[in-house]
């Protein structure tokens, strides 16, 4: 698993290295990392929340299928036995939840763990791909977009629900993992990953709109 | 050893020898290389080694600061203690690098301890006017720009850093690329509100700008549309737009501003905002011109409003569909001449419809032409493929239609009554004149309500014909553009026709220029009359093409070769004016003007001189003079008439006449037959003295009748056929001039020049015809002595045979022209004897001649011929029917018995009158 650089996710990293969490909220601690050096929310951030995973839910797919292009047989002709998403631990996002404090919570941890994971598979495919620049380029904008959308999701769990600790899981690390194991790791982070933002895209927009 | 080690040896050897070079030195200067502030103060301190105070025997008294070569005054050191020497500068922007400090060695020599380079400059100014635009590179790609002005100049090297952060994340600082006013940030992230800042530093400071904060997205410009694609509908008044826009609907939703214009016009229309105020990709533009080509552009913005408007994509066109011509062509008509008087022949003509009323192409016309009552022909119908028909047409009245057709259908009929009567009202208060740059035409409309109006319009020229052309306007109109091609500089003549229902009105013509100029050339002026005081001018009015504009007027401008100019305007409608006044006899220089609205234009200069004299003066001089002048003649005449005998007596006095003298002694025969006077009796009866002397003057001879001159012939016969000569008795003028004898024939002419000198006539007494006169024949003498009294005497003339030749009882006497009249009035004078006369009457002529030729001092023709005529008078008894012209009047015997003393002539000549 990728260690993120940003100084306020280390912490956090460091406290979850290389294992599993259940994340749970915690309420606004004023001395939580999570929540330091954070400003009152704009009025357009629970918009921009939502425009940030309806954009990321309009790419994912695009990006599953050029990163499938890339890896090559046996994954584009083998999907559903290499890429089962059920052998990742990709969050769960419930759509039945009916809380903005809940869905807000559920996205953290998505995005939180789509943003590790995405480290990961990222400088993987640096190494297998170097070639790959849409493929890369991709994986970029929608790490730097991920990135941007858990700020979000930060501003407005400290500000507007006053939750200033999540507690989030990352999947396994790819280092050490073969080339085959690496690029299955990914293949089936990307397929939750746009089975869960269609979902939250789904979820997010009446709730957001009623925010 | 490996390269590390070996780097760390050679650095140090060098800090070593470093070390030992500033160690060997003898001070140093505090700060080392300082960065200061323009203006503000500054202080040096040059600090002595020990080592250098004992070996050199220096001391800090000793220094000396320099700036550059300029030695610091000493006013601004200072000397701290032994070893230490500060230097202070109120104003840093008075140093200069580098600055040393010296000390003199030994008294004079300078060494130098130390030297310091200073760098002068500036903090960093706050950024100011921070902004960002995100630009739209391609689908996916967006680039934020950033700009503000860095202030002032720092002289220093400023780092400008663009520094973001999210709310919880700081991004990595945008770091400029040769410039320091912008910063371009790659991959921007949208929906993230972003805070934006400059940080300037430099070695004087740093500064930071004002702290933005936006969300990207909202700065977006993006890319136009693009893919365009204009379609037809089948309804002729729309067209389908569709592109692809290139930003995707999950980024931002768009809106758009689409315009189009006709493709021959730079007119862009726009569709309402509002109605692509939503995200699409497609638009219908509704509206339009049937069988129109369109074209589109477009571009958009985010949907909110905020951001930037992409610009303007790529035009693309379309046509509209077909329709209907929207209306029927102008019609119009010319009356042309008929060969037969019971029809007529009209040629019509109308217009092609503008393409925005073709409604498509016009494959067809159609002309309907009805006769009206009581004609009852069937209507006739034509389908004209050109714009113009000419019809023979009965006498009548017609109703003519023409319609236009394309492929979906024809147009609403254009109609024109033929021949439509004059007899409707007509437009009033017609006006052209320039108007934004065409020719605008406008009136006032007739009471009754027109159908519409057909202006004609040609331009006039003298070296064309007026080539008429023509539009139709509505019968609202009350003004239009002339549409054409019209000139500047041309005269049009423009006429409006209202046409009603029921006829049409009389045209109404008016001139106008579209620019106008000034004249070509001015008017030639000329002279038509030049008087003393005044000069009568004509001008040729200048022709229409030379006139570029209606002259307004002329002006005259006229001097003197030294003189002012003198202007005067005259009326353009003048062809001829007066000049007055002038001055006589002076030599006037005149041109002409012609003057339009933009200026005037000078013809040529023309000269003439007025005279000396005014009309009339000459003759209130001349006539006068010479009434004088005939008046003082005629009073000389009176008074030489009045006291001829006193002038006579002084200036020529009588001559004595031979014969007068001793006659009786020399022809004691002859008896004396009158006796009322002394020379009556000197001639005996039966002879007869006679001098007669006709004067015809040669040019004035048909100004005599015939029978005036019938005696003259009858004497002339007798002359010629006489070779008898004589001499005129007196043959001179009052002027004492000898008058010449004068004869027929070219002998006597010689006689006479050789008589010139003749003082008295030769008197030949010669018989008349077959008469042998009974008295001797006189002769006088050539010579002007007085005779002797021995040469008196007949009998000691020893003149020869011809002396004894019979003697004729007539004589003839010849005068000769006088010699005075010789200054163009020639006038001959002869004298005749007539035949027939007594011997009183020869006597009475006698004497009268012979008193006449001492009478013909004054010698004026008309008095003459008064007295000649005066004598003819009374011998009319005895000469009937002839006219004796005597020369000379009788002078009273009285005077002449008076003469005391005779001569008697010296020679005697015959006759040239021979006997028969």
């Amino acid at each position: 698993m990728k260690i993120l650089n940003e100084k306020r996710v280390v912490p956090l990293l460091l406290m979850i290295h290389c294992r599993l969490v259940v994340g749970r909220a915690l309420t606004v601690n004023p001395s939580s990392s999570m929540c330091e050096n954070t400003h009152v929310c704009k009025p357009n951030v629970a918009e921009q929340t939502r425009k940030l995973v309806v954009l990321l839910n309009a790419t994912a797919q695009d990006l599953f299928s050029i990163y499938l292009d890339c890896q090559g047989d046996p994954f584009s002709s083998h999907l559903d036995e290499l890429c089962n998403a059920n052998g990742t631990n990709f969050p769960d996002f419930h759509v039945n939840r009916t809380s903005h404090k809940d869905i807000m919570v559920a996205l953290y941890k998505v995005f939180a763990f789509l943003n590790a994971s995405l480290g990961n598979i990222t400088r993987d495919q640096e190494e297998l791909n170097p070639m790959a620049k849409e493929l890369l380029e991709r994986l970029h904008n929608t790490t730097k977009t991920t990135r941007g959308l858990i700020s979000n999701l930060t501003c407005l769990l400290c500000t507007d629900y006053k939750v200033s600790q999540v507690n989030v899981t990352y999947g396994k690390s790819s280092k050490g993992m073969n080339v085959f194991k690496k690029k299955q790791q990914g293949c089936q982070v990307l397929r939750r990953y746009v089975q869960v933002v269609s979902q939250a895209a789904q979820v997010l927009l009446p709730h957001l709109s009623q925010a | 050893m490996s390269n590390t080690s070996r780097r760390t040896t050679v650095t140090k050897v060098m800090f070593f020898f470093l070390k030992k070079l500033l160690f060997s030195s003898c001070g140093y200067i505090i700060p080392e290389s300082p960065v200061l502030t323009l203006g503000s103060n500054f202080t040096a301190l040059c600090i002595l080694n020990e080592s250098c105070l004992d070996f050199g025997n220096i001391r800090a008294n000793q220094i000396i600061w320099k700036i550059k070569n300029s030695v610091v005054p000493k006013e601004q050191y200072r000397v701290i203690n032994r070893t230490v020497s500060s230097v202070t500068f109120s104003d840093t922007s008075t140093l200069a690098t580098p600055l040393t400090c010296n000390v003199l060695a030994d008294g004079q020599i300078e060494q130098n301890i130390y030297g310091i380079a200073v760098t002068l400059g500036l903090p960093p100014e706050k950024p100011e006017n921070l902004s960002c635009i995100v630009h739209q590179m391609s689908k996916t790609k967006f680039i934020m720009t950033c700009t503000w002005n860095p202030g002032r100049d720092t002289f220093l090297a400023t780092d400008f850093r663009l520094k973001s952060q999210w709310p919880l994340e700081t991004l990595p600082d945008c770091e400029p690329r040769g410039v320091n006013n912008s910063c371009d940030i790659f991959n921007v992230q949208f929906f993230v509100n972003l805070e934006v800042w400059v940080e300037a530093k430099n070695a004087l400071g740093k500064a930071e700008s004002e702290h933005i904060d936006f969300d990207p997205v909202d700065i977006v410009k993006p890319l136009p549309p693009h893919n365009l694609a204009v379609n037809s509908r089948e309804l002729p008044t729309v067209l389908k737009l569709s592109w692809e826009n290139q930003i995707t609907v999950v980024v931002m939703e768009l809106k758009f501003n689409i315009r189009y214009r006709i493709s021959d016009s730079s007119d862009w229309m726009e569709v309402p905002p509002e109605d692509t105020a939503s995200h699409r990709t497609s638009f219908t533009v509704q509206s339009l011109k049937p069988y129109t080509k369109y074209v589109f552009s477009l571009r958009c913005m985010k949907k909110n409003g905020l951001g930037y408007w992409s610009d303007w994509s790529e035009e693309k066109s379309g046509v509209t569909s077909e329709a209907k011509p929207s209306k029927g062509p102008p019609l119009w008509r010319k009356i042309g001449i008929s060969h037969s008087p019971n029809s007529w022949t009209v040629h019509l003509i109308w217009k092609e419809l503008d393409r925005s009323e073709a409604n498509g192409i016009i494959l067809k016309y159609e002309v309907t032409v009805r006769p009206r009552p009581p004609l009852s022909c069937p209507p006739e119908k034509y389908s004209v493929n050109s714009t113009n028909l000419t019809l023979n047409l009965t006498n009548g009245t017609y109703d003519v239609t023409v319609t236009a057709h394309n492929r979906i259908g024809g147009s609403p009929p254009s109609v024109l009554l033929i021949p439509a009567s004059n007899s409707k009202a007509s437009v009033k208060d017609i006006k052209a004149f320039p108007k934004d740059g065409k020719l605008w035409i406008e009136w006032t409309a007739p009471d009754n309500s027109v159908v519409k109006y057909v202006i004609e319009w040609c331009m006039v020229s003298d070296s064309s014909d007026c080539s008429t052309e023509w539009q139709q306007e509505l019968g609202t109109s009350q003004g239009t553009f002339l549409k054409g091609d019209i000139k500047p500089f041309k005269c049009y003549l423009i006429t409006v026709h209202p046409l009603y229902t029921n006829g049409q009105g009389n045209g109404q013509s008016t001139k106008a220029y579209l620019q106008q100029g000034m004249p070509a050339k001015g008017p030639t002026v000329q002279t038509k009359k030049v008087g003393k005081a005044e000069a009568v001018l004509v001008w040729k009015p200048l022709s229409v093409d030379e006139q570029n504009g209606f002259i307004r007027y002329y002006t005259i401008l006229y001097r003197t070769v030294s003189g002012n100019e003198t202007a005067v305007n005259v009326d353009p409608s003048k062809t001829e004016y007066t000049l007055s006044p002038l001055s006589s006899d002076t030599l006037y220089m005149v041109k002409m003007e012609a003057h339009t609205d933009e200026g005037g234009t000078s013809g040529p200069v023309f000269t003439f001189t007025t005279q000396k004299f005014g009309k009339g003066e000459i003759e209130a001089i001349v006539v006068p003079v010479c009434l004088a002048f005939l008046l003082s003649i005629l009073l000389g005449v009176l008074f030489c008439f009045n006291k001829r005998d006193l002038i006579k007596k002084h200036i020529w006095p009588n001559v004595p006449d031979p014969s007068k003298s001793n006659i009786a002694q020399w022809s004691p025969q002859t008896p004396t037959k009158h006796n009322f006077s002394s020379k009556a009796q000197m001639y005996p009866e039966g002879s007869f003295t006679d001098v007669s002397v006709v004067e015809i003057e040669a040019d004035d001879k048909k100004s005599f009748s015939e029978q005036d001159l019938k005696p003259f012939n009858l004497l002339k016969k007798e002359k010629n056929t006489s070779e008898g000569h004589s001499s005129g008795i007196g043959g001179s003028s009052c002027m004492s001039s000898p008058r010449q004898s004068v004869s027929d024939s070219d002998e006597s002419e010689s006689a006479q020049n050789t008589s010139s000198t003749v003082q008295y006539s030769t008197v030949v007494l010669n018989g008349y015809r077959d008469q042998i006169p009974s008295v001797q024949i006189f002769s006088r003498s050539e010579s002007t002595q007085p005779l002797l009294d021995s040469e008196e005497k007949p009998e000691d003339n020893p003149g020869g045979g011809e002396n004894a030749t019979p003697r004729q009882q007539y004589f003839k006497q010849n005068s000769s022209q006088d010699e005075t009249n010789t200054d163009g009035s020639h006038f001959e004078r002869a004298k005749q004897v007539t035949p027939p006369v007594n011997e009183e009457d020869l006597v009475g002529l006698a004497q009268l001649q012979m008193s006449g030729h001492s009478s013909q001092l004054c010698g004026s023709g008309p008095e003459r011929n008064k007295t000649e005529s005066a004598l003819a008078d009374a011998l009319s008894p005895s000469t009937e029917g002839q006219i004796l012209r005597l020369e000379t009047m009788g002078i009273n015997t009285a005077t002449v018995d008076e003469i005391p003393k005779s001569y008697m002539p010296q020679t005697v000549r015959q006759g040239g009158y021979m006997p028969q």
